[in-house]
């Protein structure tokens, strides 16, 4: 027996620790008290335990199911993509030809057996090349979105700023119907509702008062970014876009504004990993080496806001969301250390994007959706995996 | 540098115009820690952020190097340098950090963006001398409670502190760790280290502390807590006296 183990022991009974690697639960024991104690806190730990594993093995199935859902879609969306659907078939190609030129229509014919290699007729070969190039400034926003997302993503979980990330979209998407109804240009009052709302919700914090103004702010958004442009023909079209993100296209105008502020976001939410770690876990150190908690709490949100407020402006909610948590989640029950977790997070984003938009082409999927889907796909399996490390 | 770091006189704590605690007289000095004794809600972290400079007094004086000719409550002007750490319990434990990581923490707070670069290596060097290099590309989270708590104290001192304030250090720990933590503890003092330990422990307190400032609650609701010091050796007849009027 190790030495680590035999000092787990307690001298009058022969009782190890229960695996190895955790936490030794009975400690030396001098006295009748201390044995109650000991006893006491062991059955206190290990009530959780079997809760614990009993949650593992109902997420695993949680989790088994999920997979099994995708590949059911997954086919059932294959199915149509197969079939010749902008080629007639002969039968009715014959009967457009007579309606055509006047005649009656022939006889039916008898069933021919032997058509296969005309209903396993393949599609028209998807240009990948040139797919890529009409789509390279969606691409690259996507990417870039990713990268940026995925980074702020891992800091929004381990902060636990779920809800934030879920209700600045719909205040930006508030800002864009504004600007929708008054006919402007949508990003200004975009960005002008989502400064305020940073502020409020920095405010709110300082009041302790976050709990209640967060959930407000993100039922508000939704109800009010419909309410603001009901009755006006096509923008409530568009607005649904901005949600749903079906059809996701970008100009160069916007991949211009949006790619270098993303990355630069990326890069300085990247270099101050220390910070983020430092200011959740010791903030009483923080503030008695001179910084200020909420003024970095405010710089944080701030960096959320950019990437949500331009990720919404060039792509789509769905998107910015998916890229937010999913690389994220899919790398935490993985990761050691935050700098290796981010590069792994960022590189999964840009795959996620990547398989995404093949999907997208092949399955004739919405693109915001296949991205998404992937990145679900992904978290499954790595907390699936994780169950059994 | 003055042997006395830190001076409260006849100040006042509190938040707002609601006074908290209540000091007459308190030194923090060089080589020598200060316990700070009290129940739970007497305003223990209270008169820490007031000694420390974080909350300025409503009433009366804190000078941080009284000899120094500083401006009082300014610790970075008297050229003091602060360090805090945490109960180990406090650590979100899942955040993905390796020991190294957590015990960096004290030091990248005075780093510019918290860069450590080289400033690494002294983080690793006070490992070395705590024994417990070994652990540092561990993930934090998987040591035990003796281990995280020596790791952050490593942290804390490789900072270089004038002062080392301690909330708790013991809590969770068992007696073997206890001893080897307040072994540490008395090595730094010795070697000059101000220091503060908040504690419910009396022993520790007993063990460690050169004085022991005792916040005892108003007995009137909405009064601020006073503090008494007191000396180590008297604190467990103290205690039981306390009890003892209180039947």
């Amino acid at each position: 027996m190790s030495q680590e183990n035999a000092e787990c022991r307690v001298p009058n009974a022969e009782w190890d620790c229960r695996a190895k690697g955790r936490r030794c639960l009975v400690q030396r024991i001098s006295s009748p008290r201390q044995t109650f104690m000991s006893v006491h806190r062991l059955g206190r730990h290990s009530c959780p335990f079997l809760i614990s594993l009993v949650l593992r093995w109902i997420s695993s199935i949680i989790l088994v199911c999920a997979l099994l859902l995708i590949g059911v879609c997954t086919r059932a969306s294959a199915a149509p993509v197969t079939a010749p659907s902008d080629q007639p078939d002969a039968s009715t190609q014959d009967l457009l030809n007579a309606i055509n030129s006047g005649k009656p229509p022939p006889p039916a014919a008898a069933p021919v057996e032997s058509a296969p290699e005309h209903a396993e007729e393949t599609p028209p070969q998807i240009q990948w090349g040139r797919l890529i190039v009409n789509f390279d400034y969606m691409l690259m926003t996507a990417a870039a979105l990713g990268i940026a997302g995925s980074i702020l993503g891992l800091f929004v979980l381990l902060r636990r700023e779920a809800l934030v990330a879920l209700a600045i979209p719909q205040v930006v998407a508030v800002g864009a119907a504004i600007g929708m109804r008054l006919e402007w240009p949508t990003l200004p009052p975009a960005l002008g509702l989502a400064v305020i709302a940073l502020v409020y919700f920095a405010l709110s914090r300082r009041w302790a008062a976050s709990n209640w103004v967060i959930p407000s702010a993100y039922i508000a958004g939704l109800c009010l970014s419909f309410l603001i442009i009901a009755n006006h023909g096509q923008d409530v079209e568009d607005l649904q876009h901005l949600f749903v993100g079906v059809d996701v296209a970008v100009s160069f105008e916007k991949a211009a504004v949006s790619v270098p502020i993303l990355l630069v976001v990326a890069a300085a939410c990247a270099m101050l990993w220390r910070r983020w770690l430092l200011l959740a876990q010791a903030p009483a150190a923080a503030e008695l080496a001179g910084l200020n908690p909420a003024r970095w709490d405010t710089l944080f949100l701030a960096l959320l806001t950019t990437v949500i407020l331009l990720g919404t402006y060039s792509l789509t909610v769905v998107m910015v969301l998916a890229m937010l948590f999913l690389p994220a989640a899919s790398v935490l029950p993985w990761a050691r250390r935050l700098p290796a977790a981010m590069l792994a997070a960022a590189l999964l984003s840009v795959l996620f994007v990547g398989i995404g938009f093949y999907l997208s082409n092949t399955m004739n999927w919405p693109l915001s959706q296949s991205i998404g889907g992937t990145g679900f796909a992904a978290l499954a399996v790595s907390h699936l995996l994780a169950q059994f490390r | 540098m003055p042997d006395t770091l830190i001076e409260v006189k006849n100040a006042v704590f509190g938040y707002g115009s609601k006074a908290v605690v209540r000091v007459e007289q308190l030194q923090v000095a060089r080589g020598k820690c200060l316990g700070i004794f009290g129940p739970n809600g007497s305003g223990k972290t209270t008169l820490v952020r007031g000694i420390t400079g974080l909350l300025n007094p409503i009433d009366g004086q804190v000078s941080h190097a009284p000899a120094s000719g500083a401006a009082p409550s300014n610790a970075k002007a008297a050229n003091l340098r602060i360090s805090y750490l945490s109960q180990h319990r406090a650590i979100e434990l899942h955040w993905p950090m390796s020991a190294l990581d957590a015990a960096a923490l004290a030091t990248s707070a005075r780093r510019l963006f918290g860069w450590m670069g080289r400033k690494c290596d002294d983080v690793l060097s006070m490992m070395r001398r705590l024994k417990i290099d070994h652990l540092a590309p561990r993930p934090f989270a998987d040591l035990s409670g003796g281990q995280q708590q020596r790791v952050l104290l490593a942290g804390a001192l490789s900072s270089e502190p004038t002062v080392l304030v301690l909330d708790e250090p013991t809590e969770g720990l068992d007696v073997r760790s206890t001893q080897e933590l307040l072994d540490v503890l008395r090595e730094f003092i010795a070697e000059g280290l101000g220091m503060m330990i908040i504690s419910h422990e009396a022993d520790d307190l007993m063990q460690v502390a050169g004085e022991i400032a005792w916040l005892h609650p108003a007995p009137v609701q909405g009064e601020p807590s006073r503090v008494e010091i007191v000396a180590p050796a008297e604190l467990g007849e103290r205690i039981l006296q306390a009890g003892r009027s209180r039947e």
